[in-house]
């Protein structure tokens, strides 16, 4: 038998030798393709669990933070909440298991879990305190109040507003309809989540994609701040042009003449042209400066470009399409003042009236004012940075007095808008017919402008984008958008940062 | 004359440091045994401690009292062993301390709420494996009771099936509920039937490897020799396939195989085993549709991996995240897999230790299924060899089945991995047959001279009735010749 029970042992020896190799198989030789699996949500799960900072805003709200799990039962420690529901999701993002995660919580989730290399070096030093919990945290450079301020100024009509600090390019406010609240799917299991997820995304405007800085719109007369911006740089123009008193236009290439808003006669010298936002002397100015100096006056404002926020995903503006733009002067002449193909992110608006209160400066934004380790001490403090100088300190000079005509000339299409205790601002108002086929009368009503004039130190652009205009009835940027403008500036200079 | 009976009756007990100098072999095995055990109760609460910083990150607050508790039943188990079965191999109930220890762990961490329970089914393992060693002192005595074991193992193969006590989880008819208490039998039978069919072929196995029975072309063993084991087999493979139990159906197959190839010393069972599991195989296969589900899910799991395939399909999920070295105790997601604290503990410990940490598990198996062989080796008689080695492919063919289930290497079939699975029932019967194991390895020790060959507690009962009785005698016949002498 002694035979029989040698052969029994090889036997099992080589089961075991099988055993050992296809545990190699699948642990070594195949885990690059396994862990790359989409199913294989390990990864993702251990990120998941690990312990997570808040995310606060500059007057200390919390607006993400992570809380124990009431649920014994779950996989996980920590549960994700958003006690600012809507207020702040479009900056915040989200934070989930299957769906990924958006904003801050996508962009500076290695700080909130501890894993940049600072963290880790830092932890490294604090091995002694026995802390495992590494997680940074987040301060932002929004306000909270502001944001409740801008929410109930847009009184829940479709639009955004965007508050920046024109020297530095910090992101005050930053609030947009419709927006979201990130407790509707996080947390809840996987298809109740995917269910709501998908709803919002089919939903009008999809706020997922943040209206603010995410999404563009027709700007219309507020645009006539760049067009003019170009031209005085380029020497087209200068403060003592006159422009014809008229109803009509025909820019060449066409038969089609160009009318100024709902056909009024318009026309003056610059300053008038400019408060009265008049159409025909910018595309005139538009059609002078060409295709070339216009496209590339464009860029430097910053346009066809990204935005530089310290946020995933921003849109570009875009001053539509510029091939064989010399073989279509019309459109040039129209894009002039800010219809066709022109488009700007609300926030990037913000930047344009930034930029002529911070003497020609167009800085960067952000959200984040400034990280933290687990331990509450500061990381890293967000420098402000130049990102563009498309206009001379000289030119900005001249564009707030331009601006300043706007809110307090003759006739400026924002004199009905004053701000509380006489404060002087400047502003410029937009109304955009999109031309809709079907709905011919909508249009976005835009302001931007800042204050106060003397030292100015904000920076504002509001855009209304579901406005119906009819003759009876015209909705336009200073009617609409003006009231919003100065609801939130009355607030922000009455209650500056504690 | 009285004197010498008496001296032959009752051989003066050696000293310590005698009975030390008697057997130096034996003695230096239980010393290694000790510093073996030691080691695996530390590994354990290394890994213990581990887990706790890799879960919640704090060090567990019962720590003193799980090292307490931990190397309490194992120097129980280790004591139990020098005292009652001191020649026996020393490598044995390290590696089943061990295994035990990392498949304690892992519950744990796995479900926290199991760990009380698991506590108490080691207590009562390691209690039943003292138990084993106190009763059966002898290994052949146990030859003795091959029909009470016969009958009682297919019993127990059978009360899953009685109404009102069977109860059916996760799809097989293994368990018996009598009140709060849940167990499945089949564990038991298992060990019941390795040492009938060991008594029984060591008896017959020359008869039925004659073949002296002419059918046709064919020469088979007389029927009447090899009625009782075909009936103990085909017994074991229906009652497993109406309890849908298909791993255990394999493991008494291939026990059953493996004893009478070893037994006859014929190849020729070998090749018939193969046939007639093969043929099994594709009528089960054919016939039922959960065997269909599982070779299926076996072939590819990837094409219903989020329905059939889940179990599975996660668990590679798991190896892979794993990899060569894990992702540390406490730091992966093993409850991805269902039943991870069960069948598929094995994938939790290639997740969390790695490659590495898996090839231990795999090594202490090999290494257990060595020593049983050495023993069956070692043995001079037919029915403690035989015992060994069907004791030894229990362990070997089970651990195989289930772990190749997990790395989808065989068809995925529920069965527990031995001292690592949760379960009271496993850990008993595993124990139970580690005794039975370590008691065919002592008794050869003894009869090999390595050490003396000590009457046991019940021979000296039996041997001091056998005085009092002779004493009895004497006096009986003193008083009446002395009667008669004056």
């Amino acid at each position: 038998m002694n035979r029989q029970i040698r052969q029994l042992a090889g036997g099992l020896m080589l089961c075991y030798v099988i055993l050992f190799a296809t545990l190699n198989y699948w642990q070594v030789g195949r885990e690059t393709e396994l862990n790359g699996n989409v199913e294989n949500t390990r990864a993702v799960r251990r990120e998941f669990n690990k312990p997570r900072g808040p995310i606060v805003t500059a007057d200390g709200v919390i607006a993400a933070v992570s809380v124990p799990n009431p649920d014994p039962e779950s996989d996980f420690d920590q549960q994700r909440e958003y006690p600012t529901g809507d207020l702040l999701s479009n900056v915040t993002g989200y934070f989930t298991l299957n769906f990924g995660s958006t904003q801050v919580e996508r962009e500076f989730g290695d700080v909130l879990t501890g894993d940049t290399t600072e963290q880790q070096v830092r932890a490294l030093r604090d091995l002694l305190s026995s802390e495992v919990d590494n997680s940074g945290s987040i301060q932002l450079t929004l306000r909270h109040d502001l944001q409740e301020v801008a929410k109930f100024a847009l009184g829940g009509r479709s639009g955004s507003v965007a508050v920046i600090e024109v020297e530095t390019g910090a992101v005050r406010a930053l609030y947009s309809n419709p927006s979201y609240d990130p407790s509707s799917f996080v947390g809840l299991p996987f298809e109740e989540a995917q269910e709501q997820i998908v709803e919002l995304q089919n939903a009008p405007g999809n706020p997922l994609v943040d209206p603010g800085y995410q999404q563009r719109y027709m700007p219309g007369s507020t645009f006539k701040v760049i067009t003019t911006g170009i031209a005085l740089e380029a020497g087209v123009i200068d403060p003592t042009s006159e422009f014809d008193r008229t109803t009509e236009w025909v820019p060449p290439q066409t038969s089609d003449p160009i009318q100024n808003y709902r056909g009024s006669q318009c026309g003056g010298d610059l300053a008038e042209v400019f408060r009265r936002s008049c159409n025909i002397p910018f595309a005139q100015i538009a059609v002078e400066l060409g295709p070339e100096r216009m496209v590339s006056g464009t860029e430097a404002w910053g346009m066809d470009e990204a935005l530089p926020i310290d946020l995933p995903r921003a849109a570009a503006s875009t001053f539509g399409d510029t091939d064989d733009l010399d073989q279509q002067l019309p459109l040039l002449a129209i894009r002039g003042f800010g219809q066709n193909e022109d488009q700007m992110v609300p926030l990037h608006m913000a930047m344009v009236a930034g930029t002529v209160a911070n003497r020609g400066r167009m800085m960067s934004p952000y959200v984040v004012e400034a990280t933290f380790d687990q331990k509450g001490r500061v990381l890293r403090n967000t420098e402000p940075e130049l990102w563009k100088t498309p206009i001379s300190n000289q030119t900005a000079g001249l564009l707030t007095q331009l601006m300043t005509g706007v809110t307090e000339g003759e006739r400026g299409t924002a004199g009905s808008v004053q701000l509380a205790n006489g404060v002087r601002f400047a502003a410029k108002t937009g109304t955009a017919e999109l031309g809709l086929i079907g709905d011919p009368d909508r249009v976005h009503a835009w302001m931007i402008g800042f204050a106060p004039l003397e030292a100015p130190k904000y920076a504002i652009a509001v855009v209304l984008t579901d406005l119906t205009s009819t003759q009876a009835d015209a909705a336009t940027g200073g009617r609409e958008a003006g009231p919003v403008v100065k609801g939130v500036l009355d607030y922000l200079l009455a209650n500056p940062m504690p | 004359m009285t004197d010498l009976l008496e001296a032959d009756l009752e051989p003066p007990r050696p000293g310590r440091r005698e009975r030390r100098a008697a057997a130096p072999r034996a003695y230096q095995r239980r010393n290694a045994e000790l510093s073996l055990v030691i080691m695996a109760a530390s590994i354990t609460a290394v890994a213990y401690t581990v887990a706790s910083l890799g879960t919640n990150a704090e060090i567990p607050p019962g720590l003193f009292g799980f090292v307490a508790f931990l190397l309490g039943l194992l120097l129980l188990a280790h004591f139990a062993v020098r005292k009652l079965a001191r020649g026996a191999d020393s490598t044995m109930l390290p590696l089943a301390a061990l295994l035990h220890g990392i498949g304690f762990v892992m519950i744990t961490r796995l479900d926290n709420d199991l760990a009380s329970l698991q506590s108490l089914w080691s207590t009562l393992g390691i209690a039943v494996f003292v138990a084993t060693l106190i009763f059966v002192q002898r290994a052949t005595d146990l030859a003795r009771y091959r029909w009470l074991l016969f009958f009682g193992g297919a019993g127990a193969l059978l009360l899953p099936l009685v109404p009102g006590l069977g109860s059916t989880i996760n799809g097989a008819r293994i368990w018996v509920s009598i009140g709060p208490i849940n167990f499945q039998p089949g564990e038991f039978a298992k060990i019941a039937l390795a040492i009938f069919f060991a008594a029984y072929f060591a008896d017959n196995r020359l008869l039925i490897a004659a073949k002296t029975w002419k059918v046709g072309p064919f020469r088979l063993p007389e029927p009447r020799f090899i009625l009782p084991v075909l009936m103990a087999w085909g017994f074991a493979i229906v009652v497993m396939v109406g309890e849908r139990d298909l791993g255990s159906s394999l493991l008494f197959f291939t026990l059953f195989v493996v004893m009478i190839w070893v037994a006859t010393e014929r190849v020729g069972w070998l090749v018939l085993g193969l046939v007639l599991f093969s043929g099994a195989a594709y009528f089960s296969w054919s016939r039922f549709g959960h065997v269909q589900t599982r070779v299926d899910i076996w072939l590819d799991p990837w094409s219903d991996s989020l329905g059939k395939g889940y179990q599975i399909v996660q668990s590679l999920f798991g190896l892979a995240d794993g990899g060569l070295t894990g992702t540390g105790l406490g730091r992966g997601n093993p409850n991805q897999v269902p039943e991870a604290q069960n069948d598929f503990i094995f994938a939790s410990i290639g997740e969390e230790l790695g490659l590495i940490g898996a090839t231990a598990i795999l090594m202490s198996y090999l290494l257990i299924v060595g020593a049983g062989l050495r023993t069956a080796l070692r043995t001079d008689r037919e029915f403690e060899k035989l015992l060994a080695v069907g004791l030894t492919t229990i362990i070997g063919v089970q651990a195989f089945i289930i772990m190749g289930g997990v790395i989808k290497l065989v068809p995925l079939t529920g069965i527990t991995l031995p001292f690592v699975s949760y379960g009271g029932s496993s850990l008993v019967s595993n124990y139970i047959l580690l005794a039975l194991l370590m008691r065919v390895s002592d008794s050869s020790a003894r009869r090999l001279g390595e050490m003396p060959d000590e009457p046991t507690p019940g021979e000296r009962w039996t041997a001091w009735l056998l005085r009092r009785q002779v004493r009895r005698d004497q006096k009986h016949a003193t008083s009446r010749s002395g009667a008669g002498g004056s």
